[in-house]
């Protein structure tokens, strides 16, 4: 009886517990960052630019030693390791995927925040409905760090004028 | 690889540039009967010499670098295939800030370029600007790559498939998806956190999913609490597997205690 796999002639699945190329899907991703923190090869860059106003996720697989943390981190499960593994290619630039998000624009400067458009709807769903009110909420979050800062320093100013007065 | 070589029965030569071995394993693995590449007509040689191809394995440590680059000018002059195996090789891997690999100047280590440098290319390119001949490369990432993974990139070589993969870029365009779990979102995801610590990534989800919706019909009861002990325990023993109990008791402790404070109105309840 022959031994000898048929492989590069037939086709063949890998078993649903192997892991294999991890894959981002676009819908579910937020842009959060966390599967960048979490990655011990930095297979996975996260590149903010802050003159266009989007943030992209980079997914190098031939950078990838497929150990799962990504998809342990990951908040929305967005990025999960496949069971796929025919990665082989002459071109570095096939293995490579690019998810390209927007930023959100600060209300008071202009200026484009370090937090995406999908980040911020993640966040509202988190947060407890019952505590926090939703005006106050939309005059809040779509401030970036540097105004909300200032914000903060005015009012501090404000109130010890009162208080020496 | 513009022009497709026509290749019968590529005679290869094994070289590793620091690997931890593992892919070095799997290579020996498709020479097996099971695997069997001699079938596609590779032949191992013991020099460099006699090779049409390499096959590199490892992130190219410093040491390795001035005898890899001898070995690879030993090899005829064409066609000079170079095959690298593993993620290491194709960029440097786990390895890829370590002091010891070598690095072209420009290259950088914490660059936010892509594709990742590192790994065999560095050479290579050292070998181009010297003007020696490189011949085609073909990039097998894996850490390991599966043996089958290895025999699909030969195959792929030697014109046998044609490769499956393709460079992705996604915009907003696409779309967005916020779903909805059965239970409070800041819940879930506290169960999700704590569930991590005592299970992999593999089953994690799936296990929670069956808590949510047995959370799910408790919650629509009178007596939540009774209810939703009464169907786990139903569900213990239909699964029958004490670990995945174990995970179902601890979901239940920490679901009541999430819950209870967040409905007392506290607005920090502590993750772990
Ligand atoms: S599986 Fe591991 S190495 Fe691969 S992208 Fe995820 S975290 Fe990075
Ligand atoms: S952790 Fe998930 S949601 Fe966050 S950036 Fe990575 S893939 Fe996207
Ligand atoms: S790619 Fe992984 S298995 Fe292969 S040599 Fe590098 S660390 Fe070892």
């Amino acid at each position: 009886m022959p031994v000898t796999l048929r492989y590069p002639f037939t086709e063949l699945e890998a078993p649903p517990e192997y892991r294999g190329l991890p894959h981002i899907d676009p819908k579910l991703c937020i842009g959060c960052g966390a599967c960048v923190n979490a990655c011990p090869p930095d297979a996975i860059l996260r590149i903010d630019d802050y003159d266009r106003g989007t943030r992209k996720i980079v997914l190098d697989i031939g950078r990838c030693i497929r150990c799962a943390r990504c998809e342990e981190v990951c908040p929305t499960g967005a990025i999960r390791l496949t069971n796929l593994f025919e990665a082989a290619s002459p071109d570095r630039r096939d293995h490579i995927e690019v998810v390209e998000l927007r930023l959100v624009r600060c209300k008071v400067c202009g200026n484009y925040t370090d937090f995406t458009e999908r980040q911020v709807k993640k966040a509202l769903q988190i947060l407890p409905k019952e505590i926090l009110e939703e005006e106050a909420l939309e005059e809040k979050v779509f401030i970036c760090r540097n105004c909300r800062r200032k914000g903060t320093v005015d009012a501090t100013i404000n109130a010890t004028k009162e208080v020496v007065l | 690889m513009s022009a497709k070589p026509k290749l019968r029965s590529v005679w290869v030569f094994h070289l590793n540039t620091g690997a931890c071995n593992g892919c070095d394993i799997e290579i020996l693995d498709i020479l097996t009967p099971f695997y069997d590449a001699e079938r596609l007509g590779v032949k191992l040689v013991g020099s460099p010499r006699h090779a049409h191809a390499m096959l590199v394995t490892g992130p190219l440590t410093r040491q390795c670098y001035h005898g890899a680059k001898k070995a690879i000018k030993a090899m005829p002059p064409k066609p000079r295939i170079i095959v690298v195996i593993g993620t290491c090789a194709c960029s440097g891997g786990i390895f890829y800030n370590g002091y010891p690999i070598y690095r072209r100047p420009e290259s950088g280590r914490e660059g936010c370029e892509y594709p990742r440098r590192g790994g065999i290319i560095e050479l290579i390119e050292d070998l181009r600007d010297e003007g020696e001949y490189v011949g085609p490369v073909i990039y097998i990432p894996g850490c390991p790559p599966r043996p089958e993974e290895i025999l699909y990139g030969i195959a792929q070589l030697l014109g046998l498939v044609e490769k499956k993969l393709e460079g992705e870029h996604y915009t907003e365009e696409v779309g967005f998806e916020l779903p909805e779990a059965p239970i409070n979102e800041r819940i879930r995801l506290t169960l999700r956190e704590k569930l991590r610590h005592v299970v992999g990534y593999f089953d994690r989800d799936k296990i929670l999913e069956d808590f949510m919706e047995l959370v799910k019909k408790a919650e629509e009861s009178e007596k939540p609490k009774e209810e939703l002990k009464k169907l786990i325990d139903e569900y213990n023993a239909k699964i029958r597997d004490v670990r995945i109990s174990f995970c179902m008791r601890l979901l239940e402790n920490e679901y009541w205690r999430v819950r209870d404070a967040l409905s007392a109105g506290k607005e920090f309840v502590y993750w772990v």
